[in-house]
């Protein structure tokens, strides 16, 4: 497939001017963050643009276009040649039709119960009678992997996956990459993988083109890439990349925040962020500019090396003595379900835990259990004292910057209002809050929607720290957000902290941050110990699994 | 379009609070000499049966016409809203005892209600109005109420408990804005609802008494005029249609624009 001078516009531009060529027998990635186009190139590639957006430029398989074609000329390739994988298992399989239907409908006239056997074989589950199963009795693993076999069953010659993993957890996530490698390899087909993580897209592709506000900024090679990349943007994505095997001094972010496309049509997409723009790339739309084999960049400077983060020794670990929170075998149960079967841990003043765990594995309850949301069936939390009210001893930084902020109110009337909860002496004024969390004090009068992702969860951390609690619950802070915002609010998390109880499933951003761990399965604590020793040197077996599954950049 | 409801909505008001001055004539003055009289320049829609200048006996019932609807949709929309996001935040014993109360209420036959009501205490309008606006409740709480439990789960919520801050303000000050739209659209709804069934009520002779200037009764009482003079009977009845209509598309769009952030 060749996609050239793809421009796709809705009410403005969203993809200016896409160059891409998957050829067969190779994977593809187009890594971006939110908003760079990345999914939308897709499917203009796939010929599913949502309705209200155009597309101009040339989309091709084998030399013939397929941009504008009618719809009956599409569905002649699409299946057969084309086929896209989407991002929300649960969403994609209909809920009425078992796994094995779902095949079978795209085998068109080979239909029969061994060739779904071998079909749902090739993706790994060899148990036939989960042909018969519906959606809802699979796990989002196992859809996943159905939704491949369905995707995979017209044999295409290209597959479009559109963030696979995003939605599944740390090990199933490294399970479904490597499925589609090992599929990818055995059939020789094409593969363009849409991903926001530079982290998979390095671990599965040969070759690697990188969006940024409707442009391909960087492309080459894989590992060429990874270890010396020729675009600042590239540069800066890799840097803000946390790493699971040791803690960095410091978290570096992007400053700023992504244009549209339309925004930077006739200039560097890049220059407003970058510190090395010069009077150059305001006054001209760099050329993608060939640097060598298949390597290409948009960017006119050579780029500076990455400075090398050093790696930092953890804080002092605080002398024992006061505790923050004692959680004393703590059980809650939702129907036959075992959320928490009995967990013990604390956090002393000062320190930071590192609450890891994949999903289902009650690290949510165990903060909802602390916060007062949910009553647990047995146990006992203890916080800092029995005196003050547990408003004042304990504050929790949602997961999701979309709601964790009242959308009606005003972010200054949000902090004004929580502060007064706290203790009179030494109350932060709305102002000063702000500027804690680095924003300017104009964002007082804003409301939620006129604020990035980041934006919402440093508020949310505003609101939070305004109470001036003894311990700070962040649960999944920053899984939502792009990985350059990421960095951002880490790096204030570590400055502003105190004593913190980290909740993550994300073992690299846990070590930026922890000075001890806890490892959630099922239910119960299965290890904990020094950050340091329990990532270096795992002992249970399902610490190894997590670690194992981060993916390593080369 | 959005101008046009605005405007067709305003004039209502305006003969509603000035159409007792607006009416050329004294909407019970009587000329038994001209009977019922089609229109003319003198009488723009003519006269009734006993010589009332229908436009006048129009203008002067657009208060009450709309007066007491009003006051059904504002009663309605307390009633129903305090208690849709109590049910709904409360959950647990509260929400089952209102729940099942409101099952109940539901499947009682309004009208059926309603005219009994109004005969027992004696046909005061009053009662007539209130019952209504009791009856019309119910249906509004289960909307309030299953918006209630979609917002306390999300973080904003959460995080607002965890703030300690006290059930009542986080119910009204933080739920109800995010409710808003369907408040808002909902009181509309139950507007219209009101305007129909209390024309209904005067139709079937229940409620204001007999020779008001009121739009449903004077449809009750001209229908035998519709070969004489049908403009006695068939402009009250367009007029209900009319802002019913205006007020129901006007909810529409209220809800709309409200939800697409119109709050900010």
């Amino acid at each position: 497939m060749r996609i050239s001078a793809l421009r796709v516009a809705g009410a403005g531009l969203i993809v200016d001017g896409v160059d891409l060529e998957v050829s067969p027998g190779e994977t593809v990635g187009l890594v971006g963050e939110s908003g760079s186009g990345k999914s939308l190139t897709a499917r203009a590639a796939a010929g599913l643009l949502p309705k209200g957006l155009r597309a101009e430029g040339s989309v091709a398989f084998d030399g013939r276009e397929f941009l504008g074609a009618r719809e009956r000329r599409w569905r002649s390739v699409r299946g057969t040649r084309v086929s896209l994988l989407m991002q929300d298992p649960f969403a994609m399989l209909n809920p009425l039709r078992t796994a094995g239907a779902h095949i079978a409908e795209s085998l068109r006239g080979r239909e029969s119960r061994a060739e779904v056997a071998r079909r749902l074989a090739e993706v790994g589950i060899d148990d036939p009678r989960v042909a018969g199963r519906h959606p809802f009795q699979l796990s989002g693993g196992m859809r996943q992997r159905v939704a491949l076999a369905a995707a995979l069953a017209g044999d295409p010659e290209l597959l479009i996956a559109d963030e696979p993993t995003t939605a599944l957890d740390a090990t199933t996530q490294h399970d479904i990459l490597m499925l589609i490698k090992s599929v990818q390899a055995a059939r020789g087909m094409g593969v363009l993988l849409i991903t926001h993580d530079l982290r998979v897209a390095f671990e599965l592709c040969d070759r690697v083109a990188v969006m940024y506000a409707g442009r391909v900024v960087e492309q080459g090679p894989a590992a060429e890439l990874a270890k010396s990349p020729a675009h600042p943007y590239t540069a800066g994505l890799l840097a803000a990349v946390p790493a699971a095997d040791r803690r960095l001094a410091r978290l570096s972010g992007i400053r700023g925040s992504v244009p549209t496309a339309a925004q930077v049509a006739a200039t560097c997409a890049f220059a407003a962020r970058c510190d090395q723009a010069t009077h150059a790339c305001e006054e001209e739309r760099p050329p993608l500019r060939e640097l060598g084999p298949g390597r290409r960049t948009a960017c006119l400077h050579e780029v500076r090396p990455r400075p090398h983060v050093e790696e930092a020794t953890p804080p002092e670990r605080p002398a024992a003595g006061a505790e923050v929170l004692r959680v004393t075998d703590l059980r809650k149960r939702y129907g036959g379900h075992v959320a928490l079967g009995g967990v013990s841990l604390h956090v002393g003043r000062g320190e930071t835990v590192g609450v890891v765990g994949g999903s289902g594995s009650g690290k949510t309850t165990l903060a909802r259990c602390v916060l007062g949301l949910v009553a647990p069936d047995s146990g006992t939390v203890a916080l800092a004292d029995a005196v003050r009210p547990r408003h004042r001893l304990v504050q929790c930084v949602f997961q999701d910057p979309s709601t964790s902020l009242n959308p009606a109110m005003t972010v200054g009337a949000a902090l004004a209002e929580a502060a007064a909860q706290g203790p009179e002496e030494g109350r932060l004024g709305v102002r000063e809050l702000l500027e804690l969390v680095g924003l300017p004090a104009s964002y007082a009068g804003r409301r939620p929607a006129g604020l990035s992702g980041g934006e919402r969860q440093r508020v949310a951390i505003a609101r939070a720290l305004s109470v001036r609690p003894e311990l700070l619950i962040c649960d999944e802070p920053v899984a939502s957000l792009d990985v350059s915002v990421q960095a951002h609010v880490l790096e204030l998390l570590r400055e502003v902290g105190g004593s913190m109880l980290f909740i993550t499933h994300d073992l690299a951003v846990v070590r930026q941050l922890a000075d001890r761990l806890v490892v959630l399965s099922r239910g119960e604590v299965v290890e904990s110990g020094g950050t340091a020793e329990v990532l270096d040197s795992p002992a249970h077996d399902y610490t190894r699994r997590l670690l194992a599954s981060v993916p390593a950049i080369p | 379009m959005r101008v046009f409801l605005t405007g067709v909505l305003g004039l209502a008001l305006v003969a509603a609070v000035a159409g007792t001055w607006l009416a050329p004539y004294d909407p019970g003055a009587q000329d038994l000499a001209l009977g019922a009289a089609g229109p003319s320049a003198a009488h723009w829609l003519g006269t009734d049966d006993l010589g009332r200048d229908v436009l006048s006996r129009l203008l002067a019932g657009a208060g009450s016409a709309l007066l007491w609807p009003v006051v059904v949709a504002v009663c309605t929309m307390l009633l129903s809203t305090s208690l849709g996001l109590l049910a709904g935040y409360r959950r647990g014993w509260v929400d089952a005892v209102m729940m099942r109360t409101v099952d109940l209420a539901i499947a009682l036959p309004g009208m059926l209600v309603l005219i009994v009501v109004v005969g027992v205490l004696g046909g005061g309008y009053g009662w007539a109005v209130l019952a209504m606006a009791v009856l019309f409740t119910p249906g509004d709480i289960r909307v309030i109420r299953s918006l209630t439990l979609a917002q306390r789960e999300l973080a904003y919520a959460e995080a607002a408990r965890t703030l300690g801050l006290r059930p009542a303000r986080i119910m009204f000050r933080h739920l109800l804005p995010n409710l808003a739209p369907t408040v808002v659209a909902s009181a509309l709804l139950s507007f219209v609802a009101a305007l129909v069934a209390l024309a209904g009520l005067s139709f079937l002779g229940v409620g204001l008494p007999a020779g008001t200037p009121d739009w449903g009764l004077m449809v009750e009482e001209n229908r035998g005029l519709l070969d004489l003079n049908p403009w006695a009977a068939i402009a009250p009845a367009a007029l209900i249609t009319v802002v019913a209509c205006t007020a129901t598309l006007l909810g529409d769009r209220a809800f709309e624009s409200l939800s697409k952030g119109g709050l900010r």
